[in-house]
């Protein structure tokens, strides 16, 4: 059986591409809930701010570890 | 040119998109020392801006504030109500020395990616970006050992207090990567892959607009030309505030792991 | 992580475009002097100079709302001593007022009261005068009456010693007027 597919190209790209699916999507829930949060308790923002930002560095590195790793392997 | 250097030196009827080596730069001039490069005289240039802006703004501040020292005055209380108070509290003012200069430094850094002729941010070679994320990360391990203890930073930072018990066997390994590995790497690399995509954006659609409109002027190739040049002013005006928002941003972190190591669970 | 170090190795070697992801030596150098550069000369002299400032601009508002604040509390503490004076004389004056309509009553009836002991003994010493006088005239009187008698018994003898008929016309008379008078007063008394 030959090849049925076949991708060329830099691999790394689409890694990358599908690498920032994930963060994109928890990044969004992260901001998002937060807003709402923010909305419903206007005078705890600076509490919501800090987790916010908290929760965003973490999400946000895996999707700089993705932006990352086709440079590694290049 | 760069594009017309780059475009011509393949040599083709093809199109090619600028890649890593838009990033690359020799010495300025043959025979001149091999770290006079582009980047660093745009670092160079940096330094130059801010500390004359600051000079001019707080060398001799009075009570009631005249020209410069309104704008200084506006950064610094910028700084100091957004990034400082809220992530260190209210001896944030002892920190404001290195979040100011940190956060002018990398914004007039970023800013030079816009600034014709220079265009190149210069946070987009690895270097840049790592040297202040790795004075950051020296500082929050310094002060997190100094103020609660070699153990006591551990303790504090893989197992806090009021979780089940089951917990803390998944969430120590992942604190303990997180706060030592992840956090200089990440603080650098968000710093650098931004302004690396944002320059590569930029540089992308301004070859595109030159290739069609210019180098290969065809009727069909003229339209994709112009979106193209749309396409890179649009970019440029996002790639300021993206920018403006990484100083910013990086700036923010640094001052939460500078807080979260004086006060650990605040 | 041996791919980068090779990576690495290969990049030095050739000089050429290696991987974005690793710094070049020359930079980290150069980009450690300016940041320390930025670092001192922002940080170390100019922003604690800024920060100076700041504070005293602070002070001088809050510093200058709390001295006025302090002025005015003087100012309103003076003005209520000055009330409480003002209040204090008032009243002096009303006590003072009443004093002397009081003492001004109190001596319009001693004096009256004077005046009606004055008017008394006036009175009585006038009684007393006059009953003196009355004394005096009836001592008078009797020692007149004793000569006037005298002198008329006198008369009526030596009438008498000329004409006996006159002496019997004086006896008559005399008891006729007797008998008048007792008559006229029992009139009177009756």
């Amino acid at each position: 059986m030959g090849v049925l597919a076949e991708v060329t190209g830099n691999v790394g790209s689409i890694a990358y591409g599908l690498a920032a699916i994930g963060p994109g999507i928890g990044v969004g829930i992260i901001f998002g809930q937060g807003v709402q949060a923010i909305a419903r308790q206007p005078e705890l923002y600076n509490t919501i701010r800090q987790n916010m930002l908290l929760g965003f560095a973490l999400t946000e590195a895996l999707a700089l570890i993705g932006f990352v790793v086709p440079f590694v392997h290049s | 040119m760069i594009a017309r250097q780059l475009l011509a030196a393949e040599g083709g009827n093809e199109f090619q998109a600028p890649g890593t080596e838009i990033f690359d730069w020799g010495p300025l001039w043959d025979g001149a020392p091999s770290w006079l490069t582009k980047p660093t005289l745009i670092v160079a240039l940096s330094v130059i801006i801010v500390c004359g802006f600051f000079w001019a703004a707080f060398s001799k501040p009075k009570l009631v504030p005249r020209g410069v020292q309104n704008i200084g005055e506006v950064g610094y209380l910028f700084v100091r109500d957004q990034v400082a108070r809220p992530m260190i509290g209210k001896d944030g003012d002892k920190w404001m020395p290195f979040l100011l200069s940190t956060f002018f430094f990398i914004l007039v850094m970023n800013l030079m990616g816009v600034i014709p002729v220079l265009q190149l941010p210069a946070p987009s070679h690895i270097a840049f970006a790592i040297v202040p994320a790795a004075v950051v990360y020296v500082l929050m391990v310094f002060l997190s050992i100094k103020h609660q203890g070699l153990g006591g930073w551990f303790k504090n930072m893989m197992f806090p207090p009021g979780l089940p018990a089951w917990l803390y066997i998944i969430l120590a390994p992942i604190e303990l990567l997180s706060t030592v590995i992840l956090r200089p790497f990440t603080h650098a690399v968000r710093l650098f892959a931004n302004m690396f995509a944002g320059h590569l954006l930029i540089a992308f659609f301004a070859s595109v607009g030159y290739w069609f409109l210019i180098e290969k002027l065809t009727p069909l190739g003229s339209g994709l030309g112009v979106l193209g040049f749309v396409m890179s002013v649009v970019m440029t005006g996002f790639e300021i505030f993206v920018q403006a928002l990484q100083a910013f941003i990086f700036t923010l972190l640094a001052a939460s792991y500078i807080g979260g190591a004086l006060h650990p669970d605040h | 992580m041996s791919n980068l170090l090779a990576a690495a190795a290969v990049a030095a070697e050739e000089g050429g475009h290696g991987n974005p992801l690793l710094p070049h030596a020359s930079e980290l150098v150069f980009g450690t002097i300016s940041f320390a550069i930025v670092l001192i000369l922002v940080g170390w002299k100019l922003v604690p100079q800024i920060q100076k400032t700041l504070e005293e601009r602070t002070d001088a508002i809050e510093g200058g709302l709390k001295r006025a604040e302090e002025v005015q509390q003087e100012a309103k503490e003076t003005l209520e001593a000055y009330k409480r004076q003002l209040a204090e004389a008032r009243h002096d004056a009303a006590r003072l007022r009443e004093e002397a309509k009081e003492q001004g009553a109190q001596i319009i009836a001693e004096m009256r009261q004077e005046a009606q002991a004055e008017a008394r003994r006036i009175v009585e010493a006038a009684h007393a005068q006059i009953e003196a006088d009355r004394q005096q005239a009836l001592q008078q009187l009797r020692a007149e009456i004793g000569a006037l008698s005298v002198e008329l018994a006198g008369r009526v003898v030596g009438e008498s010693l000329e004409d006996s008929a006159r002496q019997s016309r004086v006896v008559d008379r005399f008891l006729a007027e007797l008998e008048e008078r007792t008559r006229t007063q029992e009139r009177i008394s009756s």
